[in-house]
């Protein structure tokens, strides 16, 4: 199957800090991939690259077989790749519809459909994540979960064929969590679509995808299936320091697996 | 969700352009009728047409030109100083009931309009506060640049920036009302325009979170251009229109003034809708007129303490207040625009 996505060798630099160092992935068409590493490890820079807010210093880009590197957000999001915001940003004085509207009004079919046709377009990506009767409310007025969700609605609307996801389940109760990863595999399904998540909720991200890269300190450390991942001794160091002292740790904590954190 | 019916009943049921078109006949009949002076309807537009104007990137953008006054000073210069040395433009002024003063003046919008174009670029890449403060210095190197280049210009009839424009180039003030009343006209129309376009819904987005709009395929860059553009075209055109009907121009074009009253006529109306300048404009005229009639001395302080209250308290403005409502079940927001 052809790569949907390659990012060959990426390098962005904040000054002195290296933010992403020389990464470099392929994924496939309708793979769900995702992103872990501790924190400050560069998995939102990364994002930011792959959707042209930020321009590496060094290394490309290539989506659909395209070179987009350095194209700006706006032009990358036409082409296909939707993103949702770690920290939410909905339009707040806006309603729902109106919000999702707006990735309709400009994404993959931009100055080609009506504000009616955008409507409806909206209209159907708030049902698929459950939004539909919060449709007429004004963003402000939802909660966390919600907005989470409407963040999702929004990058759907654009009609994207590569979805990266940047937390989406950070701050849900495991209920929620629960939902929202139903939501994300029928979405998936529906809109055939590629997905990056970038995630902490450990138990969660290794259920959902099929490969997994790992960052640290801007490096690639690991790639693989989850299994893979979760034994590769670099990664259990990157997570939890030395591995005899995470290993005493974990036998004087009598056990308790759960990574998430 | 989209039932079949004909654009002209759907219009029917928009009570903003029902007002619109309100507010256009009302101004025809005054006319007629001779309701009002000429100059107090002179008035009213030149607030309107300055309101609607900064509305395009105020309103609908969010972002605050603080010296927006800099393209009612380069609009009227442009006009005055092309009919001045120009004669066939003097010329076209009086033909066709006011269609050749709106031409000349269309060129002295386009002249405000490329100035707003070229440092739009630059301009708009502040936010907020800077972006304020760096329009007011462009209100500032205008003026000044005026104040140097106008006295050359003639140096026996120029004295200082001040124009006056001789009794063979200047037209009758009907002429002035009817070329004035167009403007106000299609500047009515752009407004509802952009707000019912995918162009007003991306300004909205970028007034609500420019980083998100972007990222969401919003051109951000190329709507604020283009919206800076539109809003220093029309306020171009509207300072030319009252140039002439002044019958000259100086520098006072320029004062920060003018900007302040665009912008306090669209908070009191409300940001981000076409009837928020409409209203806004009608009341800020009003309230002007008669705290200048009853408290001589002391109108613009207590006029300032009332546009303190406004933003101190209803900072959405009537419209935006009034937006918040339901009346039998229906909410006033999706009736006022």
């Amino acid at each position: 199957m052809e790569d949907i996505l390659v990012v060959e060798n990426v390098t962005k630099r904040f000054g002195g800090l290296v933010a992403n160092n020389k990464v470099s992935f392929s994924m496939r068409r309708g793979e769900i991939l995702g992103l872990i590493g501790p924190n400050g490890a560069g998995k939102t820079t990364l994002f930011n690259v792959i959707t042209g807010v930020y321009r590496p210093d060094e290394g490309r880009v290539i989506f659909k077989g395209e070179d987009i590197t350095g194209k700006p957000p706006h032009v990358i999001t036409r082409k296909g790749i939707a993103k949702t915001h770690q920290i939410v940003k909905p339009f707040n004085d806006m309603t729902v519809l109106e919000n999702a509207m707006v990735g309709a009004l400009f994404g993959k079919r931009a100055r080609q459909i009506t504000i009616g046709e955008a409507k409806e377009i909206a209209y159907q990506s708030l049902e698929l994540v459950g939004l539909a009767e919060k449709s007429e409310e004004f963003a402000v007025k939802l909660t966390l979960r919600q907005k989470k969700m409407l963040e999702l609605a929004r990058a759907l609307s654009a009609e994207p064929e590569l979805l990266l996801l940047d937390e989406v389940l950070a701050g849900l109760n495991p209920k929620e969590i629960e939902e929202a990863l139903e939501i994300i595999k029928k979405v998936k399904e529906e809109r055939d679509l590629s997905i990056i998540m970038i995630e902490h909720v450990m138990h969660a991200v290794m259920n959902i995808a099929d490969r997994i890269v790992v960052l640290h300190f801007g490096w690639k450390i690991a790639e693989g299936t989850p299994e893979e991942v979760a034994n590769n001794p670099e990664v259990i160091t990157a997570y939890l320091g030395d591995p005899r002292y995470a290993l005493r740790f974990v036998k004087r904590k009598g056990g308790e697996e759960d990574g998430s954190s | 969700m989209a039932g079949k019916e004909s654009t002209l009943s759907h219009y029917l049921r928009s009570p903003t352009l029902l007002i619109i078109v309100f507010v256009i006949l009302g101004m025809l009949v005054a006319r007629i009728m001779g309701m009002s002076t000429l100059d107090t309807l002179m008035t009213i537009m030149y607030f309107m047409g300055i309101a609607l104007s900064l509305n395009i990137i105020m309103g609908f953008a969010g972002y605050v030109s603080f010296g927006h006054a800099v393209f009612l000073g380069l609009g009227g210069y442009a006009y005055v100083l092309l009919v001045y040395f120009i004669k066939p433009l003097a010329d076209l002024q009086s033909l066709g009931f006011g269609l050749g003063a709106f031409l000349v003046a269309v060129l002295a919008g386009l002249f405000a309009a490329a100035i707003a174009a070229s440092v739009g670029a630059a301009v708009l890449r502040l936010r907020g506060a800077f972006f304020a403060i760096a329009t007011i210095g462009l209100d500032f190197t205008a003026l000044y640049l005026m104040k140097a280049i106008v006295p050359e210009l003639n140096p026996e009839q120029f004295f200082g920036a001040q124009i006056i424009l001789p009794a063979d180039k200047i037209v009758e003030k009907d002429v002035v009302f009817n070329a004035m009343f167009l403007t106000l006209i299609i500047l009515l129309a752009v407004n509802y325009y952009i707000r019912k376009s995918p162009f007003g819904v991306g300004l909205t987005a970028i007034k609500e979170d420019e980083d998100a709009a972007e990222v969401l395929g919003v051109p951000t860059t190329m709507f604020k251009i283009i919206a800076f553009t539109l809003a220093g075209f029309f306020t171009g055109m509207v300072g030319a229109l009252f140039s002439l009907n002044g019958g000259g121009v100086d520098e006072t074009l320029f004062n920060l003034g003018h900007s302040i009253d665009m912008i306090v006529m669209i908070v009191i109306g409300g940001l981000g809708t076409v009837l928020g300048p409409i209203v806004g404009s009608l009341i800020y005229f009003e309230l002007y007129d008669l705290l200048l009639v009853h408290y001589p001395g002391v109108n613009l302080i207590i006029l300032g303490i009332i546009v303190a209250i406004v933003v101190l308290f209803f900072p959405e403005g009537l419209i935006g207040l009034l937006r918040k409502y339901k009346v039998k079940g229906v909410r006033l927001r999706d009736l006022l625009e």
